[in-house]
């Protein structure tokens, strides 16, 4: 039976701010690449509450040179997650430049 | 008598405060039109949406591999229909242009100007140069001839759902990627972003 294999992800690259923090948190983020050269995220969220919470998240993408590339679709996404839900939310990063990159996330 | 002017006085005062407030504009304030600062709004259609429906539809059309079976790289694109089939009123390049900067940003596709829906250049200028240097070249203007995809889609608004003072609004995002060259729909995908909001209480 073939497994998906994960290139699993530091999770130092996650910043939440406190007060989601207690809520709602990161148990995993894999990363692989889309078209050849196109750096793809995945984290996995977990709602540790009895209740929905809504949040928003952010990736920020950086160079080789750990400067931050803009993208023209990027920014805050609001979503949300069911009580006890897992949750996966994705990304790909906006240049094949592209080779870092931190996820914001906030109540 | 003078109960009623008082009273006159108070209801004078009153309404004048009540709609000096209403409308009170504010100094205003800046926000990041890409942050969670920006207002949400349930029963029309944001920026927001047009940055989350762009970023998701970029996503797709780069994850599914489409854009690297063109023959050249970068492949060219034109924009054909994408069409406003909803209630408001707005124009989709507010989509379309986040997608095609995206994806030009990717090095993976540049949009042709020289090609529109109808034989609509979006720049003129550069279709009558263009053309100019053909003729003078000896060569035939056929800028449609170098297109590999054309883009075209359209965003569709259904019917609203009411329960009690609770109001649903969708927004449906298409598009399609079309290789010109088989006329297959090499990619395609829809995005939905619904939103709920309460009826206001007052009545206009």
């Amino acid at each position: 039976m073939p497994q998906a294999l994960k290139n699993s992800v530091d999770l130092a690259r996650v910043t939440t701010d406190p007060s989601l923090k207690r809520k709602v948190y990161v148990v995993g983020m894999n990363e692989s690449y889309v078209s050849g050269n196109m750096l793809k995220v995945q984290a996995e969220l977990q709602n540790k509450t009895n209740s929905y919470q809504e949040f928003y998240y952010a990736f920020d993408w950086f160079d080789v040179d750990g400067m931050l590339v803009s993208s023209p679709t990027g920014g805050w996404r609001p979503s949300g997650i069911q009580a006890r839900e897992l949750k996966a939310i994705t990304a790909v990063a906006p240049t094949p430049k592209t080779v870092d990159f931190r996820l914001k996330l906030k109540e | 008598m003078k109960l009623q002017k008082t009273i006159l006085l108070f209801a004078s005062i009153a309404s004048a405060l009540i709609f000096s407030g209403c409308a009170s504009t504010g100094g205003g304030s800046y926000v990041n039109s890409q942050g969670p600062d920006t207002l949400v709004a349930g029963n029309q259609i944001t920026i927001t949406d047009f940055y989350i429906a762009s970023d998701e539809m970029v996503n797709s059309m780069v994850s599914s591999g489409a854009l690297d079976r063109a023959p050249k790289q970068p492949a060219i694109m034109a924009i054909s229909r994408v069409i406003n089939d909803t209630r408001e009123q707005f124009d989709t390049d507010q989509l379309v242009k986040k997608i095609r900067v995206a994806l030009n940003q990717t090095g993976k596709v540049m949009t042709t100007t020289t090609v529109g829906f109808g034989g609509n250049a979006e720049d003129k200028l550069a279709e009558s140069a263009a053309a100019k240097e053909a003729y003078l070249s000896g060569k035939t203007y056929s800028p449609s001839s170098k297109v590999d995809f054309t883009l075209s889609g359209k965003i569709i608004q259904p019917p609203k759902v009411k329960v009690g003072s609770d109001r649903q609004n969708s927004y449906i995002f298409q598009l399609t990627l079309t290789q010109v060259g088989s006329g297959l729909a090499v990619w395609e995908d829809e995005k939905t972003i619904t939103k709920q909001y309460k009826k206001s209480s007052i009545g206009w």
